[in-house]
């Protein structure tokens, strides 16, 4: 079962000056023919996305007296608690760069996926109203979500130049790898919102499992200490976590001026490359009859 | 050319009931049954034309509508549409209180599909339309509902789709506006846009559509010209679509609700202050020494508009065994137009003990009569001012003299 949808543009002589698309309708039926035909779609919404990610941003911080922030206030406590508790009471190794710095670039791209990924996962039930009222490609709801909180991620990258000015650490053209990474995080955030966004649709178990398994999560990706310091029996099952090439990636090209290690980000790519199309297409799939069972 | 087609088109909805709690939680414990909102149906809209759906209360109307717009998907069939397709279902959809208006339109327009630039070339119009010009740039939470509705249908007339579909929309804002909102909807079918109107207010069909489709329990039950069809929808609330079954286990029974206009004939269709009379007939299985006839006036939101009960009249109706009827007679009908069902009881006299509701037993409808407004007194009227004149001039006679 599958939402199936065509969307053909007539010759413009039978269409008159204005061309008509043709919609046609028919029950839910498997095929990957969604896959293009949803995208295609998405692309004339593109305004839709821009609009409701714009929302966001504005939504969250109107009527605050911070603001804008409070993008940056987060990432900085939480940075300032790991580095009491894992660099003054714990002594964690942190590779030569202030562990401050380091825990850092370890927050931010987490950050990202934490936020994208809670806030996407109960988008769509947090919106019944409107899926019930207006028909609009429903992907749109978690996307501008991960979009929203993509822009919370750049707004808080101001933290992170401003610690490496303070503390001299210089960038290297291993930054330039820093382009496929955050591709690789949105389009793995992108896909898993999607899967869980459906799902929350039927069970709401998703939302209150969420806070409990990302904090799992989190301890299974480097964010607090290295992927170096990972015991190598344990480093061949700990890399099958698309997040762990991510944030592990991100710091070594940022701060470390390292390359990227392109075992952990491959990992990364092919979950990503699994995860998006396959929650695109279950997500179109659950389309079809969301508003009735939401 | 048509801009819309259904084909075969059948709808089900899986209910899913707990049995034990309403909590969707305990899945072990539910259960499925299956809901046929739509089977079969075939329609088609040629390009330019008005089609009006009507149907009672779970005809399957709102399924059509949802459907045609996309929200939800058949279970079965074809549905072609022909052009841009916009639905002016819940005016102000999408707005979010802490937004200004201008933020507003641009957030509504896009959700209802429009480009940002088509928003921002008819931004000027959409806030003179609405008439918000003043309060543009400030929080909607902060606007009056009235200020909210005209933004939402302004933003909404603004679509120029090729498809509209109308649901019980023009029941918005004051009066000045619901007209200005009829004209623009006139304007845009002068323009070649085609409609497809569900409602229950059959006058509006009568004078939007040219075509109407009789929907009932989920299927079409006729289409043709709105003063064919509308007949055929007030007809078909009455007993005579249902099977009769007597049930002896039941104390009393209504078994016919009859309406009657002046002549005498039987009728469906009133204006307001109309005299009506209504026959209803019972059958008793026991014998209700102290019993009781009411007669509800249901509107389409299930409201109850008015009843009519014999209780009021203080003597109890002393029902024999067997059958059995009463007229009521009203001189001038108050009701104001629409459509209205009605459900009949038995019960006994001056209490709530119920022995028979009976539920859509007839249903009536009711056109613009003697005076507007929402409801009609009864009223008499004689000239006065001569008297009145005379009573001053004696007046002023009597202080002077």
């Amino acid at each position: 079962m599958e939402l199936e949808q065509e969307i053909l543009i007539p010759p413009a002589d039978v269409a008159g000056p204005s061309t008509r698309p043709v919609k046609v309708i028919r029950p839910p039926s498997f095929s990957p023919g969604i896959l293009i035909s949803g995208l295609a779609e998405l692309f004339w919404y593109r305004d839709l996305l821009y609009t409701l990610t714009l929302h966001r941003v504005r939504v969250r911080y109107k009527q605050s007296a911070l603001g804008l922030g409070w993008a940056l206030v987060q990432p900085l406590a939480m940075m300032l608690v790991y580095t009491i508790i894992f660099s003054i009471f714990a002594r964690f190794p942190s590779k030569g760069v202030p562990y401050s710095l380091f825990v850092l670039c370890g927050i931010l791209p987490w950050n990202f996926f934490q936020t994208a990924l809670s806030t996407s996962a109960t988008g769509l039930v947090s919106h019944t109203s409107l899926i019930t009222k207006v028909y609009f490609p429903r992907e749109i709801l978690p996307f501008s979500y991960v979009m929203a909180a993509f822009f919370d991620f750049l707004v808080a990258c101001i933290i992170l130049i401003a610690m490496m000015a303070w503390y001299h650490v210089g960038l290297t053209m291993q930054v330039l790898y820093i382009v496929p990474i955050l591709l690789v995080e949105v389009a793995f955030i992108s896909g898993v919102g999607l899967l869980f966004s459906a799902f929350q649709v039927r069970f709401r178990d998703i939302g209150i499992a969420m806070p409990l398994l990302l904090q799992l999560w989190m301890f299974c990706a480097p964010v607090v200490y290295s992927y170096s310091d990972v015991p190598k029996r344990f480093r061949s099952l700990y890399m099958l976590d698309p997040m762990a090439g991510i944030v592990e990636n991100f710091r070594r090209v940022v701060i470390q001026g390292w390359g990227a290690d392109l075992r952990l980000l491959g990992v990364s790519v092919a979950a990503a490359a699994i995860v998006l199309p396959l929650g695109y297409m279950y997500f179109k799939h659950r389309e079809a009859t969301m508003a009735d069972v939401i | 050319m048509t801009a819309l087609r259904f084909e075969s088109v059948s709808k089900r909805y899986r209910i899913t009931s707990g049995s034990n709690s309403s909590e969707s939680g305990s899945r072990t414990k539910t259960h499925k049954s299956d809901f046929w909102a739509l089977r079969d149906v075939n329609f088609e809209v040629a390009q330019g034309e008005s089609l009006g759906i009507i149907g009672h209360n779970g005809a399957g109307k709102s399924t059509v509508l949802k459907l045609l717009s996309n929200i939800s998907t058949p279970t079965k069939g074809k549905i072609t549409i022909n052009g841009r397709i916009s639905a002016l279902l819940e005016v102000g959809s999408g707005f979010h209180p802490e937004l200004t208006g201008r933020e507003n339109v641009y957030l509504s327009g896009s959700i209802l599909g429009m480009r940002r630039a088509e928003i921002t070339s008819k931004l000027e119009s959409i806030i003179e339309f609405a008439g918000v010009r003043p309060f543009i740039d400030i929080p909607v939470k902060r606007f009056s509902s009235g200020m909210f509705v005209r933004l939402g249908f302004s933003i909404a007339a603004h679509l120029d789709p090729d498809i509209l579909l109308l649901d019980e929309v023009l029941a918005v804002g004051d009066y000045a506006f619901q007209e200005k909102c009829k004209q623009r909807i006139a304007e845009m079918h002068r323009q070649g846009t085609t409609m497809v109107f569900i409602s229950h207010d059959l006058n509006a069909v009568r004078s939007v559509c040219q075509r109407a489709l009789l929907l009932q329990r989920g299927e079409v039950l006729a289409e043709g010209s709105p003063d064919e069809v509308i007949r055929r929808y007030t007809e078909t609330a009455g007993f005579h679509q249902r099977p009769q079954i007597t049930d002896e286990r039941r104390v009393a029974e209504v078994t016919g609700v009859q309406f009657f206009d002046a002549n005498g004939n039987r009728a469906n269709g009133f204006k307001t202050g109309d005299p009506v009379s209504v026959r209803i007939d019972y059958l008793a299985h026991r014998h209700i020494p102290e019993g009781s006839l009411s007669l509800y006036f249901l509107t389409s939101d299930a409201g109850i508009a008015a009843q009519w009960t014999t209780s009021l009249c203080g003597r109890p109706i002393d029902m024999q065994i067997g059958p059995g009827s009463v007229e009521f007679t009203c001189d001038e009908l108050g009701l104001q137009p629409g459509v209205y069902q009605i459900d009949a009881t038995i019960e006994k006299n001056g209490t709530a003990e119920e022995y028979e509701w009976q539920h859509a037993c007839a249903s009536i409808h009711v056109d613009v009569g003697k005076t507007r407004g929402s409801f009609y007194m009864p009223h008499t009227w004689r000239e006065t001012s001569h008297e009145y004149g005379n009573m001053l001039e004696s007046l002023a006679q009597g202080i002077n003299g």
